[in-house]
């Protein structure tokens, strides 16, 4: 049995193990069992960064159809990511502070790091310095949806609230809130 | 970096700035939701048409003609709403150049209250009898030698002049630099040999050049 890649139609490269049956199955051995989960939110975090994706629900795992069917699903050896073992998964990413539950509460949808909410911040701060945004007053929403493409297109307003409060902290940022709604500015950073 | 110092006081300009791009986004947004409508409406009324139901595709079509319109008109909101949030940014810039003309004006004020004009006066006049001063120094420092010595030192010179264009011609450098009116210059013959190293300097004329009056 030869194991190789696979380009999916979106242009992402899927690593030889996907192609191994026994990565669609919880494996008895612990051990076993932790490198599996340990490929597995490898392999989840740099395709959502590939497509860009922020959230990941056990719901995907169930019905077919979703974003992302190119990698819990593998129709060439005929195996799918059982929902039980993505939850496992998902505790895992979690525990090790690459995802979280969003919403809180819960444990069968999660909000994906990978990029983590300090280099969010990092990200958000350039971006406003580089399109001039500094000192003025914009809303989430113009962030998470700009007229022209940004890295920051998108963002789930969660992670956008931890990325402005990380900024906030060093007095690079500063929420204001009034009945309607919420809006940011942001400094340069002090000497 | 000590709390929230650094970071300006939430205004209540503030809160008006952001309430209208608030407006501006609660509009966009229905903008997009309009937008799903017109392509809904004519999704359905291409599947009537398809299933030979032409007057509910009319309806279908009717009703988006009226969702048009209405996008068309929030166009004009939006428009009205942007340029406000512009004209009131724009302000704040004015505001902030008015801020900086002003500050620049008091420095420049500070800086004249420093500088007036008597005081400038004065200096210029003290400037001057420093210089008188040194002038009258260096005069009485110059004027050391009397005009008998003076005159001596011109003959001397003629003298030293003299014999160096009737003297041996040791170098043809210093004949033509004390000759240069006279007509036949001669040159000094290519030395045969290869030059081992210069002949000394005949320093006694420098040294009395220098006491050439200028």
């Amino acid at each position: 049995m030869s194991l190789s890649t696979h380009t999916t139609p979106s242009g992402f490269v899927l690593p030889s193990i996907h192609a191994a049956p026994p990565f669609f199955t919880k494996q008895p051995n612990p051990a076993t069992e932790a490198i599996v989960i340990e490929q597995w939110s490898k392999l989840i975090l740099s395709y959502a960064r590939h497509r860009k994706l922020f959230m990941l629900r056990v719901d995907d795992a169930e019905t077919p159809g979703g974003e992302w069917d190119e990698v819990l699903r593998n129709e060439r050896i005929n195996r799918r990511l059982p929902p039980t073992h993505l939850e496992s998964i998902l505790t895992a990413m979690v525990v090790k502070g690459v995802a979280a539950y969003e919403p809180a509460k819960q444990t069968r949808s999660v909000l994906l790091y990978w990029r983590l909410p300090e280099e969010w911040a990092e990200v958000l701060h350039q971006w406003a310095t580089s399109t001039g945004q500094m000192n003025t007053i914009m809303t989430y929403y113009e962030i998470t949806e700009p007229a022209v493409p940004s890295p920051l297109s998108n963002i789930p307003i969660p992670l956008l609230r931890k990325a402005i409060a990380i900024l906030a902290k060093t007095n690079r940022a500063q929420v204001i809130a009034i009945a309607d709604g919420e809006g940011v500015r942001f400094f340069a950073p002090a000497k | 970096m000590g709390g929230n110092q650094s970071t300006p006081k939430i205004t209540a300009q503030d809160r008006a700035i952001l309430d209208l791009k608030l407006q501006r986004d609660k509009l966009r947004q229905y903008q997009k939701k309009v937008q799903g409508v017109l392509d809904r409406e004519e999704a359905i009324a291409r599947q009537h048409l398809e299933a030979g139901r032409k007057d509910r595709a009319l309806i279908a079509l009717r009703q988006r003609k009226y969702q048009q319109s209405l996008l068309q008109k929030t166009d004009g909101q939006l428009e009205n709403l942007e340029s406000l949030v512009f004209t009131i940014e724009f302000s704040l810039v004015e505001v902030s150049v008015l801020h900086g003309l002003k500050q620049g004006n008091e420095v420049l004020k500070e800086i004249h209250r420093e500088m007036n004009v008597e005081s400038v006066e004065k200096l210029l006049d003290e400037t001057a009898e420093a210089r008188a001063y040194q002038n009258e120094i260096s005069d009485m420092l110059a004027n050391n030698l009397t005009l008998d010595e003076e005159d001596a030192v011109q003959e001397e010179l003629k003298q030293l002049q003299v014999e160096i264009v009737r003297g041996p011609r040791r170098r043809g450098i210093h004949a033509r630099l004390l000759t240069e009116t006279e007509k036949d210059v001669e040159l000094p013959s290519v030395p045969q040999t290869a030059p081992t190293r210069f002949e000394e300097e005949p320093e006694g004329i420098y040294m009395h050049l220098h006491y050439v009056p200028l």
